[in-house]
């Protein structure tokens, strides 16, 4: 029997399904839609470098952030101090080096972790309903009835300052938007076939809403994660800015600007504070770009 | 449409009530007592126990937590605020002086960022897909993206260091008579709080303009042989802008907080530098009257914004009874 164009169809789709390139095409298309998102792309990029930068500082200064050297304060930026130093002798620029990974670690630890608080808490009350989700429902409300800000203060003048506190305030203020965020997704997903299908197999609910219904609810989240962990690091920036954040001993990207409240410096020593405000600006700006792309990326009514 | 508001009214009030018993403990658990911290540090070493008793006692120091707390309470609602730890000046006095100065300031900002924001934002809808369009989506984000106060010390120093065409801080000066004489000192933090405010305008323009020009009134409109810009501008913009503002208009209580930290740069006598200043001196009944202020304000707003979008659209009063 000779061999139909509809027969060569099949023979062709047989031999890709045995090379297993259909396996991850579901990914590759989300990866290829990122991927074609310039400013997405730009933004990984001076994203991992950024990082990468902070997690090798020693590598790449000489100079140690803390070390105060007095023979050479308030210097202009030149080869040896590519950002100068500031009022005590410190290389800025190995300081913008250690200061990130205390900033970018504040700002995607707290990210990462209240999106495990609101998920853990937002998957069950949403999929269970009843008096957990009306009570976790309440305190969520209570939290948002605050400007995010005057909430970090006050915790902040309740706690006293420190790294530990700081990002557990961070949680406590952010966990809320994702637990919301989650909530509505296993509302929907609640009435989904295969959810009553898991059901009517007897399936625990933790099996059922951690891991059934959890990684369908997943690409919001990540977009969420990204925005907030951008978020995170504007609010240190500005609470150590105003000398409420991290303690001063440590570098962070707000402790550094910390010094411009001071006019004369403001005015006469730019290099102190300008280099890092752009720092924290291009990074901020790289991580919504990565938030915006992989939002277009995972969206589903914008597949195709 | 009353049962609609009286169920808001019934979660507000009880709301209110938990969250000043939460701050209220919360401060409770902070260190030190109102005692404490009014001994400077030479007293401290010559004071006895007893001394101190006493001074609590004075002060109903020794008394359980929940009578303090119902004394405050019921005293706030009387209107008496307290005192502030730092000078013992009156709070009810300092929220007169300060209150205004934040009023001004957002309710500035927030009509720049308004006006702002809905033009661009209607202009890259009309415009979608441009290089217009795009440069300004990305231009909203580097707005939501730089520190507002690294942005707000860049202004000082361009405007008021090197140019000194305007002041760098402050809001009123002595020798000021008319309130012509007030103007160059509000534009640098009115500005600079607008263009931070003006992306989130931009982007909630521009879909709810891209959502009207996709309806079937605009093609009536379009098919009727009516020039494009009378279509834009009377029949799109009309429509798309209604929302938007209603919902800008009631975005004080982010503009409040989001002026906190500007106000700080700009030395604006404001709340949110008052707030501040409290956190950095721990005047504990300050920094609880401040945030349960801010608190009354974000719940007072979002209970407006429920009745009114509850009237513009009825499917939300409908959908939740």
């Amino acid at each position: 029997m000779a061999k139909t164009s509809l027969d060569k169809k099949f023979d062709q789709i047989k031999k890709r399904e045995e090379e297993k390139s259909f396996s991850t095409k579901k990914r590759s298309r989300i990866v290829s839609k990122f991927l074609n998102n310039r400013l997405a792309v730009f933004g990984l990029i001076i994203f991992t470098i950024i990082i990468l930068a902070s997690l090798f500082a020693p590598l790449l200064s000489p100079y140690d952030p803390m070390r105060v050297d007095l023979r050479s304060m308030r210097q202009a930026p030149s080869f040896d101090h590519w950002f100068g130093t500031d009022s005590t002798g410190r290389d800025v620029f190995t300081r913008v080096l250690f200061g990130g990974r205390v900033s970018i670690f504040i700002g995607l630890g707290s990210a990462i972790l209240s999106a495990v608080v609101g998920i853990a808490v937002g998957c069950y009350a949403g999929y269970k309903g009843g008096w957990i989700d009306v009570i976790a429902l309440r305190v969520s409300e209570i939290f948002m009835s605050f400007p995010q800000i005057i909430l970090v203060l006050l915790l902040v003048s309740i706690t006293g300052q420190s790294l530990f506190n700081l990002m557990a305030i961070f949680i406590l203020t952010g966990w809320g938007g994702m637990y919301r965020l989650a909530r509505a997704r296993m509302l929907s997903l609640r009435e989904e076939e295969y959810v009553q299908a898991l059901r009517s197999f007897g399936l625990s609910t933790f099996t059922i809403c951690y891991k059934h219904m959890l990684p369908n609810a997943l690409s919001p989240i990540m977009v969420n994660i990204t925005l907030s962990t951008a978020m995170f690091i504007l609010t240190e920036a500005g609470l150590s800015f105003l000398g409420l954040g991290v303690p001063l001993n440590i570098p962070t990207w707000g402790n550094i600007l910390n010094v411009a409240q001071d006019i004369l410096i403001l005015q006469n020593y730019w290099w102190m504070w300008g280099p890092v405000g752009l720092v924290i600006s291009v990074f901020v700006l790289c991580v919504n770009f990565i938030g915006d792309g992989l939002r277009d990326s995972t969206d589903p009514s914008q597949q195709g | 449409m009353t049962t609609y508001i009286a169920q808001r009214l019934i979660i507000f009030f009880p709301m209110l009530l938990v969250i000043s018993f939460l701050v209220y403990s919360g401060l409770e658990l902070s260190p030190g007592d109102a005692v404490s911290h009014m001994i400077s540090p030479e007293l401290a070493s010559t004071i006895t126990a007893e001394q101190l008793d006493a001074m609590r006692e004075a002060y109903g120091l020794n008394q359980s937590f929940i009578t303090r707390y119902w004394i405050w309470l019921t005293s706030m609602v009387q209107g008496d605020m307290g005192y502030s730890m730092a000078g013992g000046v009156a709070i009810s006095e300092i929220m007169v002086k300060t209150v205004p100065a934040t009023l001004e300031l957002s309710m500035v900002a927030l009509f720049f960022s308004t006006i702002l924001g809905c033009s661009l934002g209607v202009i890259s809808a009309l415009k979608r897909g441009s290089g217009t369009d795009n440069s300004l989506t990305v231009a909203g984000m580097a707005g939501v993206s730089i520190p507002e106060f690294f942005f707000g010390l860049v202004a000082i120093l361009l405007f008021a260091i090197e140019l000194k065409w305007l002041p760098v801080g402050g809001r009123l000066m002595p020798h000021y008579e008319t309130v012509w004489d007030r103007i160059p000192n509000i534009v640098l933090p009115s500005l600079v709080l607008a263009l931070m405010m003006t992306a989130g305008a931009m982007r909630y323009a521009r879909s709810s303009m891209l959502d009207v020009l996709a309806r079937e009134f605009i093609t009536t409109a379009r098919s009727k042989g009516m020039p494009e810009w009378r279509v834009n501008i009377l029949h799109g913009f009309r429509v798309a802008l209604t929302p938007v503002v209603v919902l800008i208009g009631f975005r004080l209580p982010l503009l409040i907080g989001g002026s906190t930290i500007i106000e700080q740069v700009y030395q604006w006598p404001g709340i949110g530098s008052m707030f501040i200043r409290s956190v950095r001196a721990s005047d504990y009944p300050l920094v609880m009257t401040i945030s349960l202020m801010y608190v009354f304000v974000v719940l007072t707003a979002s209970l407006i914004i429920d009745v009114l979008t509850a009237l513009i659209d009825p499917r939300v009063r409908l959908g939740k009874e």
